[in-house]
């Protein structure tokens, strides 16, 4: 081995290209350098090594390349029986589990026809817009942290630990929660869950408008976020968008209205639209989503009915052979569930799809011509969970 | 479920459908074949009587007998998601027509694909594994691809008595499991 000797400073030459784009990509132009950064970057949300191509410090074209985090879910849960594959799904989008559940037992219905007692719909989005705050205040405050503001995280983490403490005394967990049952939930409202969840409503909403004050009226964050990373809506839509990346960029587009599920037509809330479509924009609507979630919870209290939390079922499911897709919004953008069914009682095909998975793949579209500095802002306001994106 | 979509699919694709337009609860399913598909998600796309801009999903599947492509739809036309399979891709050499013209996204969606059923989409720029390492060769989500612990046909598998009574199910060892669907 010692014997074919390479020299230090000689280049390690790259595999062949395997593609058009590869070989466009790994083809350098004048003054332009290769740039690895991760796959242990503390900006990359998780694990994923992004190669940027740069003249100077400016980013000419970049390509992400995943699958460092790769567990292979949709194969485990083809090789699980109908209530394991749930479980699988949980540790996808690890700040917001519930809305990574919420599709597949909504798919699963479909396929065995199962009708959701009210209660347990109810339950399902009480607990879901909970998440969808604690993952959002999550978002908002990590947009400040890409940026080098330690502050706002340890605000977004108080309210973060609150609801996840309340979510762990309904489901039993704080993170994982597989909670949601084919047929309804696994438990019903207790009362460690309601003492809490009263406490923390009669102060969330000031408490979370005074910890994001911190960066809204903040110049620095204001000007560093403005008009950076602007997506305009036709091209949105091209690369898939969903969820309050879309809507920033002004498609008011939400499935809780476009393709009601649940019991969302009968709860009054507004979906916030902003028409910037900028990082600052991005973050904005988080804000504006929070306040709408905290509505929807109040109308869930006030309105939650009694009885069951769980349709009947036998234990082993055997759905007929058939195909059925459902897909819920979660705080990211639309999750759904592509389930098929050969009449055993494993899903014959388990098809996820995720929204930080269609987000990421814009970096080529947005971040060309922006700064290297720039790419942390663009990526935290898109909010991507790289669980979630390597499943 | 919205009846008249599928009486407007009908009427514009008729010639080309390959199977019965299916209906169940919000989920309206048709099917081509792979030549047909930047055709048809064009027109659907693009005419203002269907608008479907939204592509909600795309999915490979193995049904065991061949390969199918599968692409969810949402349009702001109709109440319900608009199910496009493009049947009948060979299982030993599975070719398709990218759709990246249409909606840019698809590009990693293919890719995935690709990775996991190896699917080839003709006119995607950027068919590499995306996933699994450079060096791999096999296409894991296939079925007759088995997990090396497999444990629900191992001979221990299922803890619960229900589960026991019943012989490992759907893939004794050595066959593939199929659907027809």
């Amino acid at each position: 081995m010692l014997d074919d000797e390479v020299g230090l400073f000689e280049p390690i030459q790259p595999n062949p290209p395997r593609t058009e784009r590869e070989a466009e990509f790994y083809t350098l132009g004048d003054g332009e350098m290769l740039l690895n950064v991760g796959p242990h970057h503390p900006s990359t949300h998780g694990v994923m090594r992004v190669v940027m191509k740069l003249d100077g410090e400016k980013v000419v074209d970049l390509d992400p390349v995943l699958g460092y985090l790769h567990r292979g879910v949709e194969k485990l849960g083809e090789n699980a029986d109908f209530h394991q594959s749930i479980a699988y799904l949980d540790p996808l989008e690890y700040v917001s589990s519930l809305f990574c559940e919420w599709p597949a037992v909504m798919a699963y219905e479909k396929l065995l026809d199962v009708e959701v007692p009210r209660r347990a719909e109810y339950i399902r989005v009480l607990s879901g817009e909970l998440n969808r705050i604690a993952s959002h205040t999550l978002a908002m405050g990590f947009q400040a942290l890409d940026l080098g503001g330690i502050t706002p995280i340890l605000y977004s983490f108080i309210e973060r630990d609150e609801i996840v403490e309340m979510l762990a005394a309904l489901t039993g967990q704080r993170m994982l929660f597989n909670y949601f049952r084919i047929g309804g939930v696994n438990g019903d409202l207790n009362h460690d869950f309601m003492s809490r969840l009263g406490d923390w409503m009669s102060r969330a909403a000031t408490q979370i408008e005074a910890n994001m004050g911190l960066l809204n009226e903040n110049e620095i964050f204001v000007r560093r976020n403005r008009g950076l990373g602007v997506m305009d809506s036709e091209t949105a839509l091209r690369m898939c968008w969903t969820g309050p990346n879309l809507r920033a960029s002004g498609v008011s587009f939400d499935l809780r209205r476009a393709h009601p599920y649940s019991i969302y037509p009968e709860l009054d809330f507004d979906v916030p639209t902003r028409n910037e479509g900028d990082c600052l924009a991005r973050y904005l609507l988080r804000l504006d989503e929070v306040k709408q979630s905290l509505r929807i919870i109040d109308q869930c209290l006030e309105q939650m009915p009694d009885g069951p939390v769980m349709a009947k079922l036998p234990r082993l499911l055997r759905p007929r052979p058939g195909r059925a897709f459902a897909a819920v919004e979660g705080p990211r953008g639309l999750y759904g569930i592509y389930a098929m069914s050969d009449g055993t009682d494993q899903p014959f095909r388990f098809r996820i799809h995720d929204p930080s998975f269609i987000h990421l793949q814009s970096f080529t579209t947005l971040i060309p011509g922006h700064l290297i500095a720039d790419w942390m802002a663009i990526n935290a306001s898109l909010d991507p969970i790289m669980g979630g994106v390597d499943k | 479920m919205d009846r008249s979509l599928r009486a407007r699919l009908e009427a514009r694709f008729g010639e080309v459908l390959s199977g019965p337009i299916r209906q169940r609860h919000d989920e309206t399913e048709i099917r081509i074949a792979p030549k047909d598909v930047p055709d048809v998600l064009g027109a659907l796309h693009d005419e203002p009587e269907y608008r479907f801009v939204m592509l909600a999903d795309l999915a490979g599947v193995d049904t065991g007998e061949v390969m199918q492509v599968v692409y969810h739809l949402w349009s702001d036309t109709t109440g319900d998601w608009l199910r496009v399979i493009a049947d009948g891709l060979s299982r030993e050499e599975p070719r398709t027509p990218s759709i990246t013209f249409l909606w840019k996204a698809a590009e990693w969606m293919e890719r995935e694909a690709y990775d996991m059923f190896g699917i080839v989409f003709e006119g995607n720029r950027d068919l590499r594994r995306i996933f699994m390492p450079p060096e791999y060769t096999s296409f894991p989500l296939r079925k007759d691809f088995y997990l090396a612990d497999d444990a629900a046909r191992s001979p221990g598998g299922g803890v619960r008595p229900s589960e026991r009574s019943h012989a490992p199910r759907n893939s004794p060892a050595g066959t593939v499991r199929r659907v027809k669907a």
